[in-house]
């Protein structure tokens, strides 16, 4: 217990040291994270064997939709946070709320993104066009079928906030756990495709 | 819990935006140089990059408040990544 005190603010010394949400999640966090990490170093491998290419590709992302795309993720990951917090408290209509934001968040996040490939797909760059272009699809893509998989979760979470009969907040942890998941995987594909030189 | 974690998620999301806006700054006045790979602004990318993903995993995933086991196994993955992305970057 006093790994709680000297770490938690005063109101919170009351909780013990738990996994919030399933372990289960954790360790799909952790597989997710090192798969993703092999992607980012392939991509930097690839970079530095050829970076005239991607560094001319790169010219021709807009920053400004990467960034838009971040703050709307980390706006949204606070969304959840409140959510699991307003749980915990059993203030449930506050929570669901905080839930559905979240949601408009992620939807926000995917219009973003399909506007941004069809200016770029516009502008004639595709899949094929180069190697960088490959990395950008391949990965902007499969950070995308992570925001679908989060609806899913997140839907689960509502279901268990919308009746009394339900509301395990275990299951809303493991829910918001995978969405902040997919938020942090956008911070890193952001520096990597966005910014990095 | 209640207002004391409220203020806390907010002031969390606060600098985590504050943080992303200010290297999309920097990032806009670095200039439009010759386009080589510069090695500042890498190292200055995962700095910020492990900053905000280590903030996220300790604020909103709740991990400062779990057993020290799951810190433990998130810091060694980010270990992990950065040291990979060094070897990457610069062998």
């Amino acid at each position: 217990m006093t790994d709680v005190a000297r770490e938690a603010s005063p109101g919170e010394q009351s909780r013990a040291l738990r996994v919030p949400g399933q372990p289960d999640m954790w360790v799909l966090v952790m597989i997710e994270a090192l798969t993703f990490s092999a992607y980012f170093v392939v991509y930097t491998v690839r970079y530095k064997m050829s970076p005239d290419v991607f560094l001319q590709s790169q010219a021709h992302l807009y920053l400004r939709f990467g960034v838009l795309n971040a703050l709307i993720l980390l706006a949204s990951s606070w969304s959840i946070a409140r959510c699991v917090d307003r749980a915990r408290a059993g203030d449930y209509n506050a929570a669901l709320n905080d839930a559905w934001l979240t949601i408009v968040g992620g939807v926000v996040f995917m219009l973003l993104k399909f506007h941004e490939w069809s200016v770029e797909i516009g502008n004639g760059f595709t899949f094929t066009t180069n190697e960088f272009f490959s990395f950008y699809y391949f990965l902007t893509g499969m950070h995308l079928l992570h925001v679908f998989v989060g609806f899913i979760a997140l839907g689960v979470v509502i279901y268990q906030l919308s009746s009394p009969a339900r509301r395990s907040q275990e299951i809303i942890e493991t829910g918001a756990t995978f969405w902040h998941m997919v938020d942090f995987l956008w911070v890193i594909i952001f520096a990597l495709l966005y910014v990095m030189r | 819990m209640g207002m004391t974690t409220q203020l806390r998620l907010a002031s969390t999301w606060l600098t985590l935006s504050a943080i992303t806006l200010f290297a999309w700054w920097m990032a806009a006045h670095h200039g439009n140089g010759p386009l080589k790979p510069d090695p500042a602004v890498a190292l200055g990318a995962l700095a910020v990059t492990v900053i905000k993903v280590r903030v996220i995993i300790m604020e909103f995933m709740d991990a400062r408040q779990a057993p020290a086991r799951l810190r433990h196994l998130t810091d060694a993955w980010l270990a992990l990544f950065v040291g990979a992305m060094l070897v990457a970057y610069f062998a």
